[in-house]
């Protein structure tokens, strides 16, 4: 379920908190670990992940139902 | 149980900006260098809201030095591109005249408008015709517009949502609104002499392509409709409300940026769908799917599909490009994905779909040159004007000039409104304190998705008609009417999920009005009982406004 977020890595600094546009992490204590309250209402924009100082600490899972359909070319 | 705070004191304000994407920072940093207090609600945070929260790559514009002296050619090419239809000429013709004054000022202020030490003019073009979409590199444009908005003193109140546009005598006087940041609402009450509204697009009208994922959507869904559904309130016309629009990208994940990716949609046997490419480049992709904007549908449902698109013919230089773009308007998320399931472009066909409709720029609210709607005072730019369309940059050319009005009328108004006196401020006060105050009823989400299967049904993309249309506008009604008399919220964040719900409705319910009236098939309002296209609407608009509290519908001539 996106976002998850690696508790070693984080700094819990609330940039996520703050920029996510749909609030997913909404609730979350200040210099506390994130929590991830609206994980249905992430629209995967990438932008908690590119806004983290700490690399690593977000990654993005897309759900099952978002995935690319595709096959080889030849 | 959570309960409301007020803050008793009122804000005054020369001109509320409601909405900070950029359409509202553009008027932000216009008028703020004006000496006029200037506040910016936003939802969530300037940085990274909206549409344009993660970037672009494409920006609409008439560069003389490339397109030569002659702005017709360039004017005709616009009013027939992928986002031409239903414009109004004489915004159209100013949007271009003032595109190369906002691309210079991007350029200047640290978003890279040549990124290729060129004006580069790729994609997004017919072949043989004028190519009219500048390619630059926008992933930093939120965070740019944002610090030229603070800098010229304009002052941000993110996570701040305005809810209900106040007027007096046809006027704007004010504006109710909430901060959401902590769990308990904060209603904050706006003395204001002007307003702009600049919300985008309405997203969530319509079921997804992934059921029970109401927010795998290729905009920003927390854009939805509030500026229309504000100036309609408000007293403010609407236009073109009737034309559904819808998106096309990779199945399943919904994203823009389908005219980023550079190859030839081919069918499941290989053959090219169109005529226009047979080996694409960065300068012309394969464009089938603006020209037969429902050929993904189409194929599947006849048989024939499905759609992949094919960049295996690309020369390695252009699939470059094509991956710069797609970084640049903010499609890492989906780069990310592909990279870490091994799905490589050069190797692998990717289906394409058509994405569920939504109201974005064309449809929406009704504006003049200075970007004023027929409430004086009210002003509407970005992705929720009625009669103008050029997305992006169109917001950033409209914001600018709504900046610049807005600005030149707040001088001239002497003093505030004591609105915080007004009756309907006490009443939208406890109609919000009973959402959180209820003990059991239904959420945002049911109402949202009940919604959602209406609008589907009864006003969808297959068939419309008479009987549908009515039915539909009945259900709606009653839907809207539980939904206001039994919504629950436990908090700040759902209780702005109520009011967005309640602001789709009433788009709905707009829809619906104008669909009936619409007694055509036209693009992609496909009336059953009107099953052809009226010459004698080709160049007429349809508006609707509240008139004594009733919807108003009017034919116009376009300008």
């Amino acid at each position: 379920m996106p976002p998850i977020i690696d508790e070693e890595t984080c700094t819990h600094c609330g940039t996520c908190v703050d920029m996510c546009t749909e609030d997913v992490f909404f609730g979350s204590e200040k210099e506390q670990l994130p929590q991830v309250t609206y994980p249905n209402e992430c629209v995967y924009c990438n932008a908690c992940v590119e806004e983290c100082p700490a690399e690593g600490a977000i990654y993005l899972r897309l759900p099952l139902p978002m995935m690319l359909m595709y096959k080889p070319a030849r | 149980m959570t309960m409301i705070e007020i803050d008793k004191e009122p804000i005054d304000v020369d001109f509320l900006i409601v909405g900070g994407g950029i359409a509202g920072l553009m008027a932000a940093i216009q008028s703020a260098q004006q000496s006029i207090r200037v506040i910016v609600a936003e939802k969530a945070n300037t940085k990274r809201s909206g549409s344009g929260a993660t970037g672009n790559d494409h920006f609409c514009c008439y560069i003389p030095e490339v397109h030569g002296e002659d702005i017709e050619p360039i004017l005709w090419e616009d009013l027939h591109s992928l986002h031409g239809d239903f414009q109004d000429e004489t915004l159209a013709r100013l949007f271009l005249e003032e595109s190369f004054d906002r691309v210079k000022d991007w350029d200047r202020w640290g978003i890279s408008m040549k990124p290729k030490g060129h004006w580069d003019f790729s994609g997004h073009a017919y072949p043989g015709r004028p190519r009219i979409f500048l390619k630059y590199a926008g992933h930093n444009q939120k965070e740019v517009l944002t610090r030229e908005a603070k800098k010229h003193g304009a002052e941000l109140m993110n996570h701040t949502i305005i809810t209900e546009v106040i007027t007096q005598d046809g006027a704007v006087v004010g504006a109710v609104g909430m901060s959401v940041k902590e769990d308990r609402p904060l209603v904050r009450i706006f003395r204001a002499k002007c307003i702009l509204l600049a919300t985008g697009s309405a997203t969530r009208l319509y079921p997804t392509s992934t059921p029970g994922w109401m927010f795998n959507i290729p905009f920003c869904p927390s854009c939805n409709g509030s500026g229309r559904a504000m100036a309609y309130r408000a007293g403010a016309k609407l236009v073109n409300m009737e034309m559904p629009n819808r998106h096309a990208g990779p199945k399943y994940l919904a994203r823009c940026g389908k005219a980023t990716w550079i190859g030839v949609y081919r069918d499941p046997h290989g053959e090219a769908i169109g005529p226009f490419v047979k080996r694409p480049t960065k300068e012309l992709g394969d464009i089938t799917a603006d020209v037969w904007n429902t050929v993904f549908t189409d194929k599947f449902k006849s048989g024939e599909g499905p759609i992949y698109i094919d960049c295996t013919q690309v020369a390695q230089e252009d699939i470059d490009y094509m991956l710069w773009g797609l970084v640049e308007e903010g499609n890492t998320a989906m780069l990310d994905y592909m990279a870490a399931e091994g799905i490589d472009v050069r190797k692998h066909r990717v289906e394409f779909r058509q994405y569920e409709p939504f109201l974005i720029g064309s449809r929406g609210i009704e504006i003049n040159t200075r970007a004023e709607t027929n409430v004086s005072g009210l002003y509407a730019a970005g992705d929720e004007v009625g009669n103008f369309r050029a997305d992006l940059s169109g917001a950033a050319i409209y914001g600018w000039i709504s900046g610049k009005s807005a600005a030149d009328r707040a001088k001239e108004i002497a003093g505030f409104t004591p609105v915080e006196k007004m009756g309907f401020v006490e009443e939208r006060i406890r109609f919000y304190s009973s959402i959180l105050e209820r003990d059991s009823g239904p959420t945002w989400k049911e109402a949202n998705l009940a919604l959602q299967q209406i609008m589907g049904d009864y006003a969808g993309m297959d068939v419309r008609s008479e009987t549908l249309l009515n039915a539909g506008l009945t259900y709606l009604r009653l839907l809207k009417n539980k939904a206001h008399d039994t919504l629950t919220a436990d908090n700040a964040h759902n209780l702005m999920r109520c009011l967005e719900t309640l602001d789709l409705m009433d788009c709905g319910e707009v829809i619906f009005h104008a669909a009936l009236e619409r007694k055509e098939t036209r693009a992609m309002h496909k009336r059953s009982d009107y099953p052809f296209t009226n010459p004698l609407l080709s160049d007429m608009f349809l508006t609707i406004c509240l008139d004594d509290g009733k919807p108003h519908l009017e034919w116009r001539e376009k300008r």
